[in-house]
């Protein structure tokens, strides 16, 4: 990134600012003037692979019917399948954590870590850690962090963040790779793909190999047996469970599901929606520490399970986005995404469900534009393996905006106008009339207005020119011939 | 049959197009219906509703419910204002219990124009004819809320003349958004972009679809690209027979 | 208050229910638990056997199948030296014991600079052609995952149809669930640059199946 908002550029490794105000419309204007994020995004056809996913499931539409109801019924008693799950991994042997806030994310794994004399970290892939800053606050405390993610290594190394939540580096090209690994790791620069991804391999094999501790996230956790699941398909899951002696999981309260059926259900959904496969490479799941006779496996196993904003959500018109997934169908096929890429989203969570979830975690007024960011094309909402009605939640946080005085004065004042207006239909007559004319004169022979004021329309089209008269007079007109 | 069917124009249409209100029209009087048009009409509500002034849409959704309650079908050649009244007035009424019915009437008995003339009307033979190659963009409204997708194809498929060369992402947003188009005009425009390259591609001599706003938006674009031959036709104009009667490209 | 029960608290709070969990609560979950309902999946019209072979092939795995366990060791150096792979490899005992001849096998777990790692599975899948296996004392992780070419060693009769269906027979067969569960199906991939596929990322550049019919 070389545009001034990029988050890379002025807060290395901090990711977006959540307590500061998202300038989205800044940040989306530098990335459609950015050449190299514009290749990135034509590239970028994540929604296709999802198309031909989903052409073996004749019953999709039942599916996701059912996936939804499985989450919701996660959702409508939580905090007892949150119980269930805590005794069954405690008897495992699981230490379960409690985060009420991102401070506590951070400090929580800190402490694990001191109290076990780590030096090195290694990471698969976490968003909620993203949320957190957590690398930063591992790094304060003297010790080293690996991202082993390929995607999420490669924005380390350039000091950003995730622009996806399953793709964390599509908006760099082999080339940005290129440098980065000659620069990073000393090497010879190549920028063939298959061989920036045995380079990866070769030196994140000897951090696997060499960490004391691993951080994941958790796609998931089962309350019937106390177990969590990592979906992933480089391995990098199974690797950083594997090999270091401490494993710590990171994940939302809202993400356990009662049962293996459950689970089972819902992965044909996850994998088709995130990348067209009818299942990822590794399925891990997870169950306390390494047993009696275990040649592998972490000494000590801990869950921190996160709340940061998301019990606010239940009980709320805002609860049913937390039965996302996390799988970015959302995002993949949102042209609005499709266009501006994730960094302009500001936060962690890009597309319709960040659109939707920023707001919520860090503040209705802290992402005032993010809400409005959408056609409301509701091709999100039909692609949602578990039925998110995004659009509609959209809508929602716009109500409460204006329900908390927080949208322009000048859009307030323009939407009252033309209400007021519409109720009046013989005002209304003369206006419309006054318009048509006035545009029709506008427009001139060519039929077309290229400028009009505020700009926002005229900017990038033009605007074809009213007929002259408007439908009602033309009918008044033609019944009193 | 005699229905009578009351005609939404919308308000984009009264203003900027009157020929697809008559288009509407002419066809929906080819089925055989009865057509009144509510003089006082004006717009659903949608701007309002979109942009989270709830209250500013609730006034008119119940100046359209009480224009239209004595009708037996209200139809609008618009999928984004006929989904607006049919998908959305239920919720948008939802506190005020007085008018859940009505709302629920009103809901029932909306179409969209295609849908109509297909589902309700089963027009079987259009006045329309028009030699030359289109290709049809379908609307996200239309299509997403109401599910218009196969109507306007085998009304199309009746015009003698017509030829269809479907876009390669016929589903794929303009980039309209109604105030979406002026709030984050850039970001718009660029989608447009898209839809425009693909419209192209196909070498149509015209993109027809059932939106006016989406037809602004895109005749819009294409015409700031330099393109000025690819015409841009409402499904109700080429439906109905395109008449130069007004310049009309 | 800890910030459990203040995040628990908050849940109950915004669910409208009580200050605790109440018993009839509490039997919700495990009467479900106990039921275990399976969420609606696709039809499975196709036989295992064949689904199984045609999964794996799609998951980019290689496969091939034996009359018995004992012709496993030839075909496996058959695959070797078709592949031009080290004939060195490391394997769970249950695969060491084997009578191994034109290749050395180890019964140890993997170290990082293993090759060749061979392995038996717990069950695998047919619907996708997945290879399911469960941690333990003589059936170590690290052997379907450090070496760059991993072998597994498939019994007829242990592939069932769906993930449903293998959650269910494990149920029957262990009491506990063992540290780990994996569920492989295909060799290790990425698309994080650019978007194009690249096989071997972390994991095993090549899985090959070997199905034992009897």
């Amino acid at each position: 990134m070389t545009t001034p908002h990029a988050s890379g550029a002025s807060t290395p490794n901090t990711g977006a600012r959540p307590h500061s105000t998202i300038s989205f419309k800044d940040r989306a204007h530098d990335r459609l003037n950015d050449a190299k994020v514009q290749r990135a995004m034509r590239n970028f056809n994540l929604a296709g692979a999802r198309a031909r996913g989903v052409l073996d499931l004749e019953n999709l539409e039942d599916i996701r019917t059912s996936a939804a109801a499985i989450r919701d019924r996660s959702l409508a008693m939580l905090d007892v399948w949150l119980e269930r799950f805590e005794r069954e991994a405690t008897r495992r042997g699981v230490t379960v954590h409690w985060a009420e806030s991102h401070d506590d994310i951070n400090r929580i794994t800190v402490e694990i870590a001191k109290a076990n004399g780590v030096k090195k970290v290694i990471k698969s892939k976490s968003m909620v850690s993203e949320e957190s800053h957590l690398n930063a606050a591992i790094e304060a405390a003297g010790m080293k962090v690996v991202e082993t993610d390929l995607g999420e290594y490669i924005v380390q190394l350039a000091g950003e963040t995730p622009s996806h939540i399953i793709a964390p580096a599509i908006h760099k090209n082999r080339d940005d790779v290129a440098d980065l690994f000659h620069e990073h790791h000393k090497t010879p620069r190549n920028n063939d793909p298959a061989v920036l991804t045995m380079e990866a391999r070769k030196f994140l094999r000897e951090h696997f190999l060499s960490a004391d501790m691993g951080i994941t996230g958790g796609n998931f956790l089962i309350a019937e047996t106390g177990s969590l699941v990592l979906v992933t398909n480089e391995g990098n899951g199974r690797m950083t469970t594997t090999m270091p002696r401490i494993h710590v999981a990171i994940t939302g309260i809202e993400k356990v599901l009662g049962t293996m059926e459950d689970l089972s259900c819902i992965l044909r959904l996850l994998t088709r929606s995130a990348t067209g496969q009818s299942i990822s490479n590794y399925i891990t799941v997870n169950t306390g520490p390494k047993q009696a006779g275990d040649s592998d496996g972490p000494e000590q196993m801990h869950v921190i399970i996160v709340d940061a904003g998301r019990a606010r959500l239940l009980g709320t018109d805002m609860q049913e986005a937390l039965r996302c997934i996390r799988c970015g169908a959302c995002m993949n096929h949102c042209p609005v995404y499709q266009n501006i890429g994730g960094h302009a989203y500001g936060w962690v969570y890009p597309g319709p469900i960040g659109s939707v979830l920023t707001p919520n975690y860090i503040g209705l007024e802290k992402a005032l534009d993010l809400p409005h960011a959408a056609t409301l094309c509701n091709q999100c909402g039909v692609v949602c393996p578990v039925k998110i009605p995004l659009p509609e939640l959209m809508r929602k946080l716009r109500e409460k905006q204006t329900e908390r005085g927080l949208r322009p004065w000048q859009e307030r004042t323009g939407l009252r106008l033309w209400s007021w207006l519409a109720q009046r239909p013989s005002l209304y007559g003369l206006a419309t009339r006054v318009a048509a004319r006035l545009g029709k004169s506008v427009g001139g022979a060519e039929r077309t207005i290229h400028r009009l004021p505020g700009k926002g329309w005229t900017e990038g089209r033009d605007m074809p020119a009213p007929q002259g008269k408007t439908f009602r007079e033309l009918y008044a007109e033609r019944n009193r011939k | 049959m005699f229905l009578k069917v009351g005609l939404f124009v919308t308000c984009l249409v009264d203003l900027m197009r009157p020929r697809i209100g008559f288009a509407a029209l002419k066809l929906l009087e080819s089925a055989g219906c009865e057509v009144v048009v509510p003089e006082a009409q004006t717009c659903c509500g949608q701007p309002g509703y979109n942009s989270g002034d709830r209250p500013a849409a609730q006034a008119l959704a119940l100046k359209v419910l009480r224009e239209f309650d004595d009708c037996d079908y209200v139809v609008s050649p618009s999928g984004s204002c006929g989904g607006m009244i049919r998908a959305h007035y239920v919720e948008l009424l939802a506190e005020l219990p007085q008018h859940a019915d009505a709302a629920r009437r009103l809901a029932a008995k909306t179409y969209e124009l295609t849908d109509f003339l297909v589902n309700v009307a089963k027009l079987e033979v259009v006045p329309g004819r028009f030699p030359g190659t289109i290709t049809y963009h379908d609307s996200c409204s239309g299509l997403r809320e109401l599910g218009v997708k196969t109507q306007p194809r085998a009304l199309l498929a009746k015009v003698p003349g017509l030829e269809l060369k479907e876009m390669a992402t016929p589903e794929y947003c303009c980039g309209f958004g109604g105030t979406f188009s002026v709030k984050y005009g850039e970001i718009s425009s660029r989608i447009a972009e898209r839809k425009c390259e693909d419209i192209t591609t196909t070498g149509a001599d015209a993109v027809v679809l059932g939106d006016l706003g989406c037809m602004l938006n895109i005749e819009g674009r294409l015409r700031r690209r330099g393109d000025s031959h690819t015409r841009v036709y409402h499904v109700a104009e080429v439906l109905a027979g395109v008449e130069d009667t007004d310049g009309n490209r | 208050m800890s910030a459990r029960d203040r995040i628990l608290g908050r849940i109950r709070a915004a669910r409208g229910a009580g200050v605790s969990v109440t018993d009839a609560e509490r039997a919700t979950v495990e009467n479900f638990i106990r039921e275990k309902p399976r969420g609606v999946g696709p039809a499975m019209p196709w036989e295992i056997g064949p689904r199984f072979r045609e999964q794996c092939i799609k998951m980019a795995s290689t496969y091939d199948e034996v009359a018995t366990r004992a012709d496993v060791p030839e075909a496996v150096e058959r695959y070797l030296r078709e592949k031009a792979l080290p004939l060195t490899a490391v394997a769970w005992p249950e695969i060491a014991s084997l009578p191994w001849a034109g290749i050395k096998v180890e019964g140890r777990p993997a170290r990082g600079d293993d090759l060749v790692g061979i392995t038996g599975v717990h069950l695998a899948i047919a619907e996708t052609g997945t290879l399911m296996f469960l941690s333990g004392a003589e059936t170590y992780a690290a052997t379907s995952l450090l070496p760059e070419t991993h072998i597994a060693v498939v019994p007829a009769s242990r592939i069932v149809a769906s993930m449903e269906d293998a959650w269910a027979q494990t149920r029957e067969e262990v009491s506990d669930l063992p540290r780990a569960v994996n569920f492989v199906s295909g060799p290790s991939r990425t698309a994080d640059i650019e978007g194009v596929l690249q096989i071997g990322a972390h994991g095993p550049f090549r899985v090959h199946v070997i199905v034992v019919a009897g």
